[in-house]
């Protein structure tokens, strides 16, 4: 085998081609930060199993290993909106925003009537607006985060969704992130932000979509400011194919009284990684985490949370729950810091998982660190194996064992989607589910 | 309907049923009693199917059947039902999920039409009612913080909904108290017929109060070793096992 370019230069080399590609289209602030972005990765390089958060997810025998490009000259070839309503989503209810390989494309997205002084568009059309100097990449910094940094040196485009004081977008905001390609790897960068002010509300989708033939690579990020009172609502499927490469990283900053929910399902993709973040940094801000992880096969689905609890009386939850058959590895890291400001802290987290078969692993840390002494915190992680006395008692009931055991993989998942209080999420995520643990061959 | 013949069965090295002979006839209502660690339970977990038990000898003809090749699924759609001494407890399952699809596993089995909903929700509820169980259990998760009674109810509820021709209890009668033991032993009574035989596990000859036995069998040390009619119960009540398992060491 020949060798291949070693995989830090392959990005650099591709970062001053898309350099030139880029030249003359950005605002100069913007280039900036690609730039510093760029040279935060040059210093800082991948991220190696040394470093405790990639532990569980080695790169070098996976993404790396694999080259991706920027031909991005491929437009899907069926509706995006009629493959949603496929799966159950009643899309004439929502607003539907479409990109393509890291683009928006305005024939797919269809966006209804918005609030007064709301905001829901591309960053493509707005990237030289000074209103987003705040926002982009303040929110999520360049500097140590590896991923974040190509993210900034290569976007393209992604969602802007902006809601003044006071106002509230009462239909779904369903964004579909969707790969497509054909002979040759490709890869996408979105960045999307989210800026909710005062006592606004929004519900948010990021929905992961590909019609993909080759390997791909999908490294979004998502930075989230919410003003005081503000109430997101954010969900994220993650339903690619085996082709997809999945980084993503969500961040939100919370101000006091702030609202802030996020829910990730991840059941697509060969490796996928969902890093969620919340900083409480002012009092009574609230947070709630939640996630669903399927995997089978040699899928690899790392969740790694941080929460930081900067201020007083803020309140966070976190239930995440895996199912891992086969030779799948599941990871869960979820870090809760309770300063020494932050009396009053309610914390909890909770790690589940079920293991349908010997060879697949998990891993599951889920860590507190204390520094204030008038708090309510707990946390807990609980792996286990299919129940074989339930499993025995169905049987004995008439109900065949592999119909049994669907059912308690079913009863394990359906907590998750018990809490999802959303009509227009019902039923498409429990047809995924469904259709998971009926897919297994 | 139920031929047991010289049943022997291990459990990891240990063999608990030591040839085990019992003809049960459609109609009929045999209680099994005898000590604790006797087998009574091993018995009735293999005729269910329950997986840890090795049969190194014997057979178990229902129907004419070999039950003990079947698996459970197949002995439950045959008309074989274990309510069990323990119900597990399934979070996240609906009560009346399961039963549907318990009840309509069986209906397809035997070529029949599955149930709907609504359909089966009248069905259901007119079963619950000589139980005095409360709807709301019907969106419980099976069995899921029920008390002792409610789960002994729920097997009950579950029997009268899946109508088996051959109905063994195990220990039913233990953590009832008296009012819920009585509703159970009705639910039974109720479902008695000449199409359909029950196999009661007991400790006590309590249960045997409120459903009269035809016959009643003494299980000890692996072995029956001793047969009779209802008025065997109220012997062993007042005179003990070790009368019997006595008797049986000075014949041995």
């Amino acid at each position: 085998m020949t060798k291949m370019l070693e995989p830090k230069s392959l990005y650099l080399q591709t970062f001053q081609n898309r350099g030139k590609e880029l030249a003359g289209k950005d605002p100069a602030w913007v280039k900036g930060l690609r730039e510093k972005a760029m040279a935060s990765f040059e210093e800082k390089g991948f991220p190696t199993v040394e470093e405790e958060i990639w532990r569980y997810t080695d790169l070098t025998t996976s993404l790396l290993q694999v080259p991706f490009g920027f031909e991005m000259e491929f437009t899907s070839k069926t509706s995006v909106s009629a493959r949603l309503k496929g799966m159950g989503f009643d899309v004439e209810k929502a607003h539907l925003v479409v990109f393509v390989n890291g683009r928006f494309s305005k024939e797919q997205s269809s966006i209804k009537n918005l609030p007064a002084g709301a905001n829901l568009t591309h960053l493509a059309e707005l990237s030289a607006a000074d209103s987003l100097k705040p926002v982009l990449g303040q929110v999520v910094p360049s500097d140590g985060r590896p991923f974040a940094a190509l993210n900034m040196a290569y976007f393209t485009d992604g969602l802007i969704l902006q809601v003044p004081k006071g106002k509230s977008i009462p239909e779904p905001i369903h964004v579909v992130h969707l790969s497509v390609n054909a002979s040759t790897n490709t890869q996408s960068h979105p960045r999307n932000l989210v800026v909710l002010e005062e006592d606004s509300q929004a519900l948010l989708i990021e929905h992961y979509l590909d019609e993909a033939v080759s390997p791909y690579l999908t490294n979004s990020v998502t930075e989230v400011r919410l003003s005081r009172g503000a109430s997101l609502e954010h969900v994220k499927i993650q339903q690619e194919s085996a082709k997809a490469y999945h980084l993503g990283t969500l961040v939100a900053k919370q101000a006091e009284g702030s609202r802030f929910a996020s829910c990730t399902y991840s059941l697509g993709g060969v490796l996928a990684r969902h890093e969620v973040e919340t900083t409480l940094s002012e009092k009574k801000a609230e947070c709630l985490m939640e996630g669903l992880y399927l995997a089978r096969g040699k899928q690899h689905v790392d969740t790694r949370t941080f929460v930081d609890h900067l201020a007083p009386a803020c309140k966070s939850e976190e239930v995440f729950k895996g199912v891992l058959d086969d030779e799948a590895v599941g990871i869960f890291d979820g870090r809760i810091l309770v300063r020494e400001n932050a009396q009053k802290t309610d914390a909890r987290q909770s790690n589940k998982n079920l293991q349908l078969s010997k060879k697949s692993q998990v891993y599951s840390k889920p860590q507190l660190q204390i520094y204030a002494d008038d708090v309510k915190c707990s946390h807990g992680s609980a792996t286990g194996q299919m129940d074989e006395e339930a499993l025995f008692y169905l049987q004995s009931r008439g109900i065949g064992r592999e119909e049994a055991r669907q059912l308690l993989v079913y009863a394990f998942a359906g907590e998750m989607l018990d809490r999802i209080p959303f009509d227009y999420l019902k039923h498409p995520l429990r047809q995924m589910v469904n259709d998971w643990m009926g897919a297994k061959p | 309907m139920l031929e047991i013949k010289n049943l022997k069965v291990r459990v990891e090295e240990k063999e608990i049923l030591k040839g085990v002979d019992l003809t049960v006839k459609a109609g009929e209502v045999h209680a099994i009693m005898g000590p604790n660690g006797s087998g009574k339970s091993t018995l009735a977990h293999v005729l269910a199917g329950r997986d840890g038990y090795e049969v190194t000898g014997g057979q178990a003809l229902f129907e004419g059947h070999d039950l003990l090749s079947m698996l459970p699924e197949d002995r439950a759609r045959a008309g074989v039902f274990l309510a069990f001494q323990y119900p597990v407890e399934i979070p996240g399952v609906n009560n009346t999920y399961f039963l549907k699809a318990a009840m309509n596993s069986i209906r397809k089995s035997k070529g029949q039409e599955e149930l709907d909903a609504m359909d089966f929700l009248e069905l259901i509820k007119a079963k619950l009612k000589p139980l005095k169980m409360d709807e709301s259990m019907l969106q419980r998760a099976v069995n899921e913080g029920f008390s002792g009674g409610e789960k002994k109810k729920n097997e009950v509820l579950q029997m009268a909904v899946l109508e088996p021709k051959l109905a063994i209890l195990d220990e039913t009668d233990s953590g009832l108290d008296i009012d819920a033991l009585k509703v159970v032993a009705d639910g039974v009574n109720a479902l008695r017929g000449k199409d359909r035989a029950f196999l009661l596990v007991t400790h006590y000859q309590r249960l045997l109060d409120y459903i009269i036995p035809d016959k009643v069998h003494v299980l000890a040390q692996g072995r029956i070793v001793k047969s009779g009619g209802k008025e065997l119960a109220h012997e062993l009540e007042e005179k003990g096992y070790e009368w019997i398992t006595g008797v049986e060491k000075v014949k041995a």
